[in-house]
């Protein structure tokens, strides 16, 4: 198993160097002064010069380039354009309130998506089942970000139940104020979780083995969720790696509508000044989260099915 | 002990009501002693007053630190008698006005147990703004500042300056911070932990929450009447006035659009909204550089074209008319009617279509222009493509992101540049940015912000503007700014096409106990009241 671990993060090593470069070529390529958007538009000249230089930002690409992987080795992405502040730090400041929406958002989904789409396949082409599939089918289509701004309007400014924004402090009070976006991402991740459940259960169900499981006189819940769920979980764990990447992503959009702090909302107002050194770690906190998760679902693959060995 | 499950049912239904409760009576009680306003930007960059680059960071350092002297709360000093006693409490130049003598206020405690401000403070902060001050244009004509007493700094000027008061006295760079706490914190912890000697001290700075003051009790004048004050960085409109009609934020920084004020009295008519007179300037820059712009009948015609009235109103209630580049009531500005009658530009399509006709364009022309996608710069802009398209001004509008948008401008990248800045009623530096062959704009990026070349393309207003800056008295200052105005609406390089006032949305039962008529883009919040 060690040796197994060791091989798949040598693997992902040209992955997480290959978005590494990307990104810096990308932020280099994007038209915008990264000095202009620290110091306003009528700066003088001399000013800009000053500050380039201050940050590193007067040497050659090649030079940026080699400073910034030498950087990335020891887990130092210089410090922030705008405020100065160390990225490590700034990304550490943020990277929990993301893990944690991520995590709630993932638990609520998984919470409501099992349960939908283990009903629609048990009362397929019923009203049960036509119900889960409209749901999935808003699920689907409705941005979430509207839906966060549609949620903000009716629970926290209409109805007063939640609060508007922030983060909140002390374990209660961040459950109370993660409850509407961690709700919003749920949403969209209850309707993919739940068509994903129906499909996969409705195949299993169709097998021999529950044919003979219900011919030995098992009762239905015990050949549903002993026999068929359980067997219906490899796919649904590949679709849980694939959602919780999603969620990761998607919680950019909701951290902005809900003001909350988070590795998305730090990137976005980055992108927008220019703040190369923050984007660049973000970048790549995401790239190692998304390696982390797929070798996470690859493991949990094993534990699911014994039948997958170790090669 | 042993829970059936009834008992774990309501215990369970206890803890989340008390959770969902517990926040929402916190926030009541505190409520009616602290202010709290929604600011337009993502987190806060610096507490140092002396570093700051985000204008949104000058709602906390105007509540934290002050100058030696400051305008009335609410309001520009348009003329230099207007600036009233503050950290100083008189002051004398010397004739040649290259020499100015400020007596300290005696008894004035810096926040956090630093102690009385004295000269040395004045002049560590005066040298900290000219070595490593973020704007050092204002610090420019400095040539020294000289402790001659405890209370007593003398400041001595490269080339004299009537203006100085506005131009480098009332700045954020040179508000007062404390030398003994800035040499035991270090610059970098000062950054986050400045110490001044405002009605509020900083509490808690958090670069993506925002930053908390209370009351500063060692305060030299009227204590705070709020105990507190938060801004809190909201960057998202829809969350900001979300946050502003929950009650969450008593106030918040507008969005300045078209419609935006009617449709916030739509959803609350108890609202209130204060504005700043003139607030930003939008100006548009002609890139003489560019054929035909570099023909006047051109330029006049553009000028005929746009319905600078029509604009202005779109804006409304932000928006104000200026018939030159000043608004009427600053110093140098005019109002149409005083102007001659050519250079009154009264929107007239008609004539704009005939100076285009004996330019050589009879059926018009076509050309590109970059514009920022920021909501007051693109509606500006949609507003003036339209009006000069129905002359046969064709402007291909290609709006794309603001930090590109600057950065295009300062390469030379634009034809019709529009530039919203805020300026106080010192005209030079309107005209020093915008207009100067010393700010021109440059193809590799190493220019100013004058983005039309005038002074290099063609004659400029060089030599007024050093006749201006080397005034001795205000009245030939004002008077030589006067013959500028008049010579750019001759030339017509830049145009004023409208001012933008900067607007805060605010909850009605808080009362800021002045109002808000002119100024830079924050105001003080230490005669506020708030009504339950």
């Amino acid at each position: 198993m060690g040796k197994y671990l060791a091989v798949r993060l040598a693997d992902s090593i040209p992955t997480v160097w290959l978005v590494l470069t990307l990104v810096f070529i990308a932020m280099r390529i994007l038209p915008g002064d990264p000095a202009i958007a620290a110091l306003g538009d009528m700066a003088l000249p001399e000013q800009l010069a000053e500050f380039r230089e201050k940050m590193g930002l007067n040497v050659s690409l090649w030079q940026q380039y080699l400073n910034f992987l030498g950087g990335v080795l020891v887990f130092d992405f210089g410090k922030s354009y705008m405020n100065g502040a160390a990225v490590v730090d700034l990304i550490a400041r943020n990277l929990p309130y993301t893990i944690e929406l991520t995590l709630v958002a993932t638990l609520m989904g998984f919470t409501a998506g099992v349960p939908l789409g283990v009903l629609a396949a048990t009362k397929r082409d019923r009203l049960p089942d036509t119900g889960v599939r409209v749901f999935s089918l808003i699920g689907y289509a409705i941005p979430d970000f509207y839906l966060g701004a549609l949620l903000l309007i009716v629970f926290a400014l209409n109805l007063g139940w939640f609060p508007i924004n922030g983060a909140g402090e002390g374990f209660v009070d961040r459950m109370y104020h993660i409850f509407l976006p961690a709700l919003t991402l749920a949403f969209v991740k209850a309707a993919f979780i739940g068509r994903l459940t129906r499909t996969s259960l409705l195949e299993v169900l169709g097998k021999d083995y529950i044919r003979t499981a219900r011919a030995k006189g098992a009762r239905e819940p015990r050949v549903i969720y002993r026999h068929g769920l359980r067997n219906a979980l490899l796919p649904l764990s590949t679709g849980m790696g694939l959602s919780l990447l999603a969620t990761l992503s998607g919680s950019v959009a909701i951290e902005l509508v809900f003001n909350r702090p988070g590795i998305g909302r730090l990137l976005i107002s980055a992108i927008t000044e220019r703040d190369y050194g923050v984007i660049q770690g973000g970048v790549v906190v995401f790239a190692l989260l998304v390696v982390a998760i797929n070798l996470l679902m690859d493991l949990l693959y094993i534990v699911i099915d014994p039948r997958i060995r170790v090669q | 002990m042993s829970l059936n499950r009834r008992e774990f049912l309501e215990l369970s239904a206890a803890a989340a009501a008390l959770g969902l409760s517990g926040p929402s009576v916190a926030r009541a009680q505190s409520a009616d002693d602290v202010i709290r306003i929604g600011i337009a930007a993502n987190g806060p960059r610096t507490s140092d007053p002396n570093q700051t680059t985000q204008g949104s960071d000058n709602w906390a350092t105007e509540q934290m630190y002050e100058q030696l002297v400051r305008p009335e709360d609410g309001d520009f000093a348009t003329t230099p008698d207007k600036y009233v006693p503050t950290l100083a409490t008189e002051w004398t130049t010397s004739d040649d006005a290259k020499t100015w003598n400020f007596k300290l206020r005696p008894g004035v405690q810096f926040h956090k147990g630093y102690g009385e401000m004295t000269a040395d403070d004045v002049v560590f902060t005066y040298k900290k703004a000219i070595d490593d001050g973020t704007n050092k244009t204002i610090m420019s004509n400095v040539a020294d500042v000289v402790a001659k007493g405890p209370l007593d700094v003398e400041i001595t000027l490269k080339s004299p300056d009537v203006n100085l008061l506005g131009t480098t006295i009332f700045s954020n760079n040179t508000c007062i911070v404390s030398k003994k706490a800035y040499e035991e914190l270090g610059a970098e912890k000062f950054m986050t932990d400045a110490v001044g000697t405002g009605p509020y001290e900083l509490t808690r700075f958090d670069p993506e929450w925002g930053s908390a003051m209370k009351r500063h009790d060692g305060y030299w004048g009227e204590k705070a009447k709020i105990g507190a004050v938060e801004c809190v960085y909201i960057a998202d409109t829809t969350a900001r006035t979300l946050a502003l009609l929950s009650g969450n934020v008593d106030m918040i920084e507008a969005v300045r659009a078209p419609g935006w004020v009617d449709s916030m009295l739509q959803r609350d008519s108890s609202l209130q909204f204060d504005m700043t007179v003139p607030g930003s300037f939008n100006t548009l820059h002609i890139n003489l550089t560019r054929k035909p712009f570099d023909n006047l009948k051109v330029r006049q015609a553009v000028m005929y074209a746009i319905d600078r009235q029509a604009v202005a109103d779109a804006l409304k209630p932000m928006g104000g008319f200026m018939a030159g580049l000043q608004p009427d009531f600053f110093p140098a500005g005019f109002k149409t009617e005083a102007l001659p009658s050519e250079l009154q530009y009264k929107y007239d399509p008609e004539k704009a279509k005939a100076l285009l006709a004996e330019a050589g364009f009879p059926g018009g022309l076509d050309f590109d222009s970059n514009c920022s996608q920021r909501e007051d710069y693109s509606s500006t802009m949609l507003i003036v493509q339209e009006q000069l398209r129905a002359v046969g001004l064709r402007m291909n509008l290609i709006i794309g992101d603001h930090t590109a948008y600057h950065a295009d401008n300062r390469s030379d990248k634009n034809t019709l540049a529009m530039h919203s800045s805020s300026y106080p009623p010192i005209p030079t530096q309107l005209y020093f940015q915008q207009l100067s062959s010393k700010s021109e704009v440059k193809a590799d990026g190493k220019g100013g912000g004058n983005y039309s070349h005038y002074g290099a393309a063609m004659p400029g207003i060089d030599d007024l503007l050093a006749k201006a800056l080397m005034a001795t008295d205000y009245k030939t200052y004002e008077d030589t700014c006067k013959e500028i105005e008049l010579q750019v609406l001759r030339d017509l390089p830049l145009i004023g096409l409208s001012t933008l006032s900067f607007t805060v949305a605010r909850n009605g039962k808080v009362n800021l106990g002045y109002p808000v008529k002119s100024g830079y883009a924050r105001w003080r919040f230490h005669r506020a009241t708030k009504s339950a």
